[in-house]
């Protein structure tokens, strides 16, 4: 994988865990703000993304545009305060790998719109830290960053 | 409180839609602002104004510029609106009329609800007013083309690489 860049974070995914950094598995790019705080212990991660280096679709492609639209929409107002942050992964410039949902209780995950492209695999994880939900209504990305992170 | 062309809006400290504590600024993130002061869901010029607005919103989540609703609806009832008209924008709730008195935007003319008065303005990304609208009487409102215009004047601005 490339350098990073500016607003983006490093973790791996080998299909039953998630490890910060460059661990055993599939590595993916994510928001830097989810893993920048004080992490939230024993968190659920709804990972929709696989360890395939051949499952990547472009950020741009009209499905992906709409599962960000349906995030903003209803999936995050859906998970109320049990959100702790939500973040795509990237893969570089243009490839979308998956997106991630944590949350600090077990919600409704079959209704998770990321796991229309990718299926989902629930993970507890100590990784995560809370983020400000995305206010909207951009979907685009900032500078090739996983959205909805970075800014101009 | 001046609210004038130039002037630094006040960064709104206000639960949004979902509950959970904003500030305008934080909402903002960096990008212009359409910031839209409404009486509330009950109203049909509200309903109607931010209608166009939401089919707006197309444009606006890809060219990096946001829109944010400030009304006295609780977050629930701004969640359920919001749902409503298919917006994917962020609603600001100041149920208690906190910052619409700090604002002096009090619609007078409602003694029912004490809403705000609809208003407009549309703000740099450091929330510095570009220009007002005065919605009281529903063509006083901007339109989709005023916003489009606000938001390219605001993007030449403050975009170092708008034109090159």
């Amino acid at each position: 994988m490339a350098d990073l860049p500016a607003g983006a974070a490093q973790l791996s995914f080998d299909g039953t865990a998630l490890h910060a950094g460059t661990g055993p598995g599939r590595r993916f790019m994510v928001d830097e703000r989810c893993l920048d705080g004080a992490p939230i212990a024993r968190a659920y991660a709804h990972v929709c993304a696989l360890p395939d280096a051949a499952a990547v679709v472009a950020f741009d492609q009209p499905e992906i545009q709409q599962v960000r639209r349906a995030a903003l929409a209803w999936w995050i107002p859906l998970l109320g305060d049990a959100l702790v942050c939500v973040t795509t992964l990237a893969l570089d410039a243009s490839g979308y790998g998956g997106a991630i949902t944590v949350t600090r209780t077990p919600v409704a995950w079959d209704q998770d719109p990321f796991a229309r492209i990718f299926p989902g695999t629930v993970v507890r994880t100590d990784l995560f830290s809370v983020v400000a939900p995305p206010a909207g209504p951009v979907i685009e990305r900032y500078a090739g960053v996983a959205w909805p992170g970075g800014r101009f | 409180m001046n609210l004038t062309c130039g002037d630094r809006f006040p960064d709104l400290d206000l639960p949004d839609h979902t509950g959970r504590p904003r500030l305008l600024s934080e909402v903002a993130g960096g990008d212009p602002v359409a910031l839209l002061f409404s009486r509330g869901w009950w109203c049909p010029k509200e309903q109607r104004h931010l209608r166009e607005v939401t089919a707006l919103q197309d444009e606006f989540e890809v060219a990096y510029a946001r829109i944010v609703v400030v009304s006295i609806d609780t977050p629930e009832v701004q969640s359920a609106f919001r749902a409503g008209i298919g917006a994917r924008f962020t609603f600001l709730s100041d149920p208690k009329r906190r910052w619409l008195k700090q604002l002096d935007l009090l619609e007078e003319s409602d003694t029912v609800h004490h809403p705000y008065r609809p208003t407009a303005f549309t703000l740099h990304p450091d929330l510095t007013i570009h220009r007002v609208y005065d919605g009281y009487w529903y063509w006083g409102r901007p339109t989709s083309e005023d916003l489009r215009q606000d938001m390219r004047a605001i993007s030449r601005a403050v975009r170092e690489d708008f034109r090159r």
